[in-house]
Formats: structure tokens, sequence, C-alpha cells
């Protein structure tokens, strides 16, 4: 199918897209001048520019045998007002008239205008001709746009051709494919997070074929000798790294991680993606070779939470205790509620991808790390509930604050979540693509869960008092000439 | 800078271009230079024309570096549309962006239904979610467990960017924060015509009355309505817990059932009993409503699951199940049924199977959705 839905400065149309040309087009978009035009021309310049926007991608026929003179809509009802009234007070006609009704308050009671706060809410029309295009929303490809799964209609479609939509857990490939309501669809995280995320430049693109390439290389070798000298490198890359970590004392290394970690964490508008990056490998290089101290070797694979306790235990011998102590005090309900159903959760993810890694690794070792995770969370709780008990025992707190250690915690986090891969087809670590933001919203017939890119069609699009449910960029000036000439033939 | 050839057809000539023609670097270049107010450069060692970029392409490039630059990136929490409010369409006014389920908020109601038990129409009033929404969050959550235990990759980050991107309605732990209206009256194709509708000044015209004058039906004896008048709630409750039978006009195809009250036909009925409740005994007995709203949950959550029940022991009753031995497989037959309610008045029910004498199937013909309908799982 040809994508007809190119962007021109000459004409701009708005399409179903969040690329920059299309930004563009919806800043300059103004309502078309009218009144010099016949009735025709008004409603012909209304639905082409609309069918621009709405289902480009499904032919006109097609479309005008999906259309419905008839809207959906809904009115929100106060059960407050209804169990005042039966409704016989207005129908009798009492307290109607030219009285306002902001006067009449408890006399004339209509259950179609909801009460705020005890003042009757402005009265305000149904868009029904908004709801022109609603229809089209209940294609899946739509609905895979809308749920911000995908950066434009036409690549929504592409994703459902190509095989990654699944509709209640089955595959479907057809983009036309209408929803019903209760139906889930899912989209296979890969592909949304290369939809929404920025691409790669040209520095990265080449990495990825690098990295490619050594990985078939690699895998053409030997595998008993590769095994044998990854063992061995990693090895030697351990005692490489002790060498110079063993100089430094430990507050100065966790004084430098901690400035790392703020700057990962620094949210700053205009933060140059390649800075960043220097700055999470620097962090993540530090960390590494924190963890490379310990005896265990297996912290720098396994899960979030071991890592954490072992960089503080490591790091801070001498005053362990005092601080966690502190973040658990205060953040104990939130952040370990929080956290801890990801943090599990992970730890299984970590847990089980480790043991795709080693494939020939026996159960054993999972079930040593098991025991050791294990052990070490219990080690840490006993260390937090000593230092509760006594937390006056080492007075050295001036060093690291509370927000500090979740500032730390979060970079870890953010680390592990958000890696550098440069096998990935986006920009790792990942970030939303430039002016996503200004497209980002979700309506609410769909109910969305983005972890797992999977969404729910509630219901059909309803038009309420004020407001209409279709994400549409056009107003009442063009919706209603449009409505006009898609009824002209019914 | 270095100068480039706009036509990708011509060969590289100036001093230091890569052979990428690519949008973005031209666009750059060009761009750059055309902020300057010195004379453009020339695309071409001797020649003197200016950087063939159109003023149109400028004019767009100048914007998306001075006002648009600012949407380019999120600052998290605060929403970045072109209107600086929350409706991210400058010209449609009817539109705008409405908060989502926070992740605490849908963790909430997840723990609330499956862990606690609590049913799903207590859930959805209390936090102000549709029923239909809650059914979903369950869902969703549930899978999404369900893929983190399978170790399957998800798309954190982007979750968070998203959750930073658009408004999102927190959970506060005691606080009554409402998601959206759960009572939505949805409106009936009856009720749109104007209908003028003499009725005496005596008479007390309500609700019910206007349900039955809009679907064209009888006005009720004075006796019944009067009865039903002494009591509402009790009334209302036995059409939507089914009890009692919905009154229906009209003959054969044209039959249709009554048009009901407001009071019925919202999601949440039990709400106006107890804003009723409130009204008559709420100052002096405020035990007693919370009381009787529980109970009224509990019955309502009671027949909730008895029509549930009906309908799979009917389910089972009608189908017949085959396993045979040594399959993977348990086959399902249910008796096929062409009545007049399967084919419908015209004779083309799809609900019916096989072919009907004398009405021609249209599954060939041009146009015909041939694509499924329905996903089963």
């Amino acid at each position: 199918m040809r994508n007809r839905a190119t962007i021109s400065l000459k004409k701009p149309k708005v399409r179903q897209s969040w690329s920059k040309y299309n930004l563009y087009s919806l800043s300059t978009q103004r309502d078309p001048f009218f009144s010099a035009r016949t009735f025709f021309q008004q409603k012909w310049t209304a639905k082409s520019m609309l069918r621009a926007y709405h289902g480009e991608q499904v032919s006109e026929k097609q479309w005008q045998r999906m259309f419905s003179p008839r809207a959906r809509s809904v009115v929100p009802m106060n059960t407050f007002s209804l169990a005042e009234d039966d409704g016989s007070a207005m129908s009798a006609g009492r307290g109607s008239g030219l009285e306002k009704p902001a006067q009449t308050e408890t006399t004339s009671e209509d259950s179609r205008k909801p009460r705020l706060h005890g003042k009757w809410k402005e009265e305000r029309n149904t868009p029904y001709t908004h709801m022109t295009f609603a229809p089209l929303e209940r294609r899946l490809d739509t609905a895979i746009f809308r749920a911000m799964f995908a950066s434009s209609a036409r690549q929504a479609r592409q994703f459902v051709v190509h095989g990654a939509v699944t509709v209640n857990g089955k595959p479907m490939r057809h983009p036309g494919y209408l929803l019903n309501p209760g139906d889930m669809f899912q989209v296979d995280p890969e592909r949304v997070m290369y939809a929404t995320g920025a691409p790669k430049d040209k520095v990265e693109r080449r990495q990825g074929r690098v990295a490619r390439k050594k990985a078939s290389e690699a895998r053409a070798a030997e595998e008993a000798a590769e095994e044998a000298a990854a063992a061995e490198e990693a090895k030697e890359e351990a005692t490489k790294e002790e060498d110079p970590t063993k100089k430094e004392s430990p507050r100065e290394t966790l004084k430098a991680l901690m400035a790392q970690a703020k700057a990962i964490m620094a949210s700053s508008k205009d933060a140059l993606p390649a800075k960043r990056k220097q700055q999470l490998r620097g962090f993540q290089k530090a960390v590494r070779r924190v963890l490379s101290r310990s005896e265990n070797s297996t912290v720098l694979t396994a899960n979030l939470e071991e890592q954490f306790s072992e960089l503080t235990t490591l790091l801070k011998a001498k005053r362990a205790e005092t601080k966690p102590a502190k973040k658990e005090k205060k953040e104990g309900q939130e952040v370990e509620g929080q956290k801890a159903e990801t943090v599990e959760a992970e730890a299984k993810n970590n847990e089980s991808s480790a043991a795709e890694s080693t494939e020939k690794s026996e159960s054993e070792d999972a079930a040593q790390k098991k025991d050791e995770s294990g052990a070490v969370t219990t080690q840490l709780s006993e260390a937090f509930r000593q230092a509760i008990e006594n937390p006056e025992k080492e007075v050295d707190t001036s060093e690291l604050t509370d927000e500090e250690f979740e500032v730390l915690r979060r970079a870890l986090i953010q680390m592990r979540d958000n890696p550098i891969d440069s096998t990935k087809p986006y920009a790792t670590p990942w970030r939303p693509r430039d002016y996503m933001s200004a497209f980002a919203t979700i309506p609410r017939y769909l109910e969305v869960n983005h972890n797992i890119c999977a969404a729910v069609y509630l219901r059909h699009p309803v038009a309420r008092p004020g407001f209409a449910e279709v994400p549409s960029p056009f107003g009442e000036h063009l919706m209603t000439p449009a409505f006009l000439w898609y009824l002209r033939r019914r | 800078m270095a100068q480039r050839i706009q036509n990708s057809l011509l060969p590289s000539l100036s001093s230091s271009t890569s052979t990428t023609s690519s949008l973005s670097r031209f666009s750059n270049t060009c761009t750059s230079s055309s902020l300057l107010p010195l004379p453009q450069p020339a695309s071409r060692s001797f020649s003197t024309s200016g950087c063939r970029q159109t003023r149109l392409r400028r004019t767009m490039f100048n914007w998306l570096e001075g006002k648009g630059a600012e949407l380019k990136h999120h600052v998290p929490g605060e929403l970045n549309y072109l209107t600086h409010t929350n409706k991210p369409f400058p010209l449609n006014e009817q539109y705008r962006s409405e908060p989502i389920l926070s992740e605490a908020l849908r963790n909430e109601i997840y723990d609330r239904v499956i862990r606690k038990k609590q049913s799903v129409r207590g859930v959805s009033v209390e936090f102000g979610v549709d029923m239909r929404r809650v059914g979903a969050v369950v869902r969703l959550v549930e899978l999404e467990n369900r893929m983190r235990d399978q170790g399957k990759s998800l798309a954190l980050p982007y979750a968070r960017a998203v959750h930073e991107m658009v408004p999102t309605t927190p959970y506060v732990e005691g606080d009554r924060i409402r998601h959206e209206s759960i009572n939505d009256l949805p409106v009936h194709r009856l009720t749109d015509p104007q209908i003028f509708y003499p009725v005496s000044e005596s008479r007390e015209f309500n609700r019910f009355d206007a349900g039955r004058a809009f679907s064209a039906a009888p006005a009720l004896p004075h006796k019944i309505t009067s009865e039903m008048k002494e009591q509402p709630d009790e009334t209302i409750r036995k059409i939507t817990q089914g009890l009692s039978p919905i009154e229906t006009v009209g003959k054969r195809e044209d039959e249709q059932q009554v048009l009901l009250p407001a009071d019925a036909r919202i999601p949440h009925p039990h709400m106006i009993v107890n804003d009723r409740n409130r009204l008559t005994i709420g100052k002096t007995e405020p035990k007693e409503v919370r009381q009787r709203y529980r109970e009224r949950l509990a019955q309502e959550s009671e027949r909730d699951q008895y029509r549930k029940d009906r309908i799979q022991q009917h389910l089972e009753r009608t189908t017949q199940k085959v396993e045979p031995e040594n399959s993977r497989f348990e086959f399902r037959f249910r008796d096929v049924v062409v009545s007049r309610e399967t084919t419908g008045p015209t004779g083309r029910g799809h609900l019916a199977p096989g072919r009907r004498y004398g009405i021609p199937s249209y599954d060939r013909k041009k146009g015909e959705v041939k694509i499924p309908t329905r996903v089963d799982v």
C-alpha cells in the first residue's frame, strides 16, 4: 500500500503522526475561511481536510460504508439529584420559565443537569458532529496509535501486517479488524520501544554493526575455547580492576558515585544524549569497579537488591548501619511497597535470563543464587533492624542523606531497566523520541498498560456534554460540514 | 560549515562532503546558514545562487528551533502541548487530554479485587472508576504478572516516559479521588425525537411515565403507579436485579422493551438508594445508612454471581463435550438453532448457520467484510 500520508508545507495537512513536520502543520493549522464559499465547497474542503487525518489509510468507499449518522453519547448522572426528585416537579413546569436555574436551586430538578458543589453547571452542548469519525476508532491500527504504541497510524498498520500484534492472545494480521468492547490487544514491546524511542545516530548504528559482527564471530569460534577464554578474561579483568580501586578510600568512591548518580538522575530538558550516555557509562563502570571488590562474583549479574546491598556494605563498612536505617524508617512503607514487587519480579527475570545465558550450568547454580540472594537480603534486613535498635552507634551521618541514598538507588534501577545495548534498533538507553510529548494523549475508551504494551478496548467512544472522546485536531467549524457531507448520501 | 550539493544525482563537488544526503543533515546545514543575516552561501564554488532552501522550509525550521523547541522534550509530570493547557489540539475545544490511571492506583485496584476479594462494583464506586475499566485493569495486571514470571522483556522506560507525559490520577490512601464519572446514562434512540405529550395537571408525571411516553406504551393504571411511587427503591431494585421482567410493546419485529427511567439504566442504581437514605435518615442515623449500603452492595454482588452461574449452567446444559481417547482435545458441540430469533426478520441473520432458501449469501460480494469480526479465546 502506497503511503500517501506525505506532509507538504504548501498545503499543510495534519496526519495521525508524531513527526515534527506534523507538529508544525498542527501549529500552523487555521480554520478555513468559509464565508465566501458555497455550501458544497465548504463541505468538500472540510471532509478532505478531515479525511487526511481520520482513517487516511482507509479508502473513501470503505469509510462511507462505515459511516453512521447516529453518534453514541452519554449523560453523566448525579445520583443525588435522582434521589431527591423523581422528575415530576420538572414535568409540572414548576421552576422553569424566566427564572435562572441558579436561583431555583431547590425547586426545579433536572436529572440531566448534574450539579457541581450545589450550583448548576453551565449548560453545555453535546458535540455530536465531533463523533463523525468515531467508527474508525474501532479499527485495530487506529487503536494501536491511540494507545501510543506506534508513532503513526501507518506504523501501527505495519505492526499489524508484520504480525507483531495479538488480539485476545491470538495473532491478528488485519489492520481493519474492528475491535469489540472488551478486546485486549497487545503489541510486541520491542517494537513499541523502537517506534516510540529516539532513533540511533550514526555512531550508534556503527556500534550495533560492530557488536553484531563480534557476536557472529564469537559464535563461529569453538564453544569450549570461547568459554574458557571468557572465564579467563573475566578473572583478568576483575584483577585488573581491583588494583586501582583498592587505593581509593571507600568514602571517596562513594562520593564520586553519588555525584555520578545525581548527574544521571538530573532531568534537565536539554541534556545532550551523548553526554548523558557518557555519564551513564561512567556510572556503570564505577559500580562495576566497586562490586568487583566483593568476593561474591555473581553480584554483577545478579539482581538489583543484591547489588545495592553489596554496594552499601562495600562502600561504608563502618557506617553502613546508620544510613539505610534512616531510609528504612522513612520510606519503609512507600519504597518497599512500590518496589518490592518490581524488584522481586526483576529478580526472577534476571535469574531466568542468567539461566538462559549459561544454559549448561546446572540447576544447582540457580538454587545457589537464590540462596545467596536470600542470605543477602536477610543480612541487610538484620543490619537494618540492628541499626533501628541503636541508631546512635555511629554519628558519622553528615556524609550522606537519605535522599542521596534514594538517588543512588534510583540510578541503579534506571541502569538496570534501561541498559545500554547496541543490538537494539533504537538509541540506548531508551529515551522518548523528540516531540512525542506534544501528541501524548490517551482517550478514555482504552485502558492501557504500557509496561506490557497491552490495552483493552473498553467501549465505543462516546460524546458527553461539552466533550467528545474522539481525538481530533479539528473543531466544530470543520466537523459539522464534514458530517453533513457524509450525511448527504444517506 | 561544509557546503552541500542539493541534488543527490550530481556528483559531490564541495570540499568535505560525505555522500550521505539525509534529510536531517541537509536541513541542519541549511537552517543554520539561513539563520545568519549574511548572504547565503553558494551551493557550488563558482555559483552565486543561494542555498535552495524554500521559504516554507526555512520558516518551519525556524519555528522548530524557536517556539517549537520547548515541545521537543518533556518535563516529567507536566503537560507539554502546543496550547499550554490540557488540550493537545489547538482548534478542537471539545477534546481534552483526560487523566489515565497511575501505576499505584492500578495496583491498588488489582489488590482490592484479587487479594482482598472485594466486589468490582464496590471498588468501582470507591475509586470512581468504571466497572469495565476495573475489569480491564485486573486482566492487564494479571497479564503483566504472568509476563514478569515468564521473564519476558517489558517496556519499563517507555511506560515511565508515557506516565510522565500524560495526566494521571494518583492514588492517595484515604483520599477519595474520582477518576471518571461512573454513572453515565447512554442516550437512547427513543429519546431523540421531541414529543409533545399532554398530561392532566392533577397527575404526577415522573421519569417512569416519561419512558413509557417515549416508547409509546400506554400509561399505567393509577393503582400500580401509586404503589411504585411508595416504594421507588424496591421497584428499581426488582428491575435491575432481573426479578421482574421488563414490559414490552409492539408486535413481532417491532416488539421492543419499554424505556426504563434513568434510575434503572445507570450502572450503579444502588447509589441512588444510598443517597435517598442519606437524605431521609442520614442526619439522625448515619450508621444505619452505612449498614444498609453494605448490605445492598453484598446483595448486588450475590445477584451478579447468581446470574453468572445461571449463564454458565445454561451453557453447560446445552453443550455436549466429547473427549476422544489419546486426544489432546475436547470437542464441544452445541445444537444449531434456525428460528425466527436467529435468522432475524430479514432471514439473513448471521446467528443461524447454513444456507436459507430464497436468501442469497452475499459473502462473495465486493466490500463484504471477510476479516474476522471477533476473536474468541
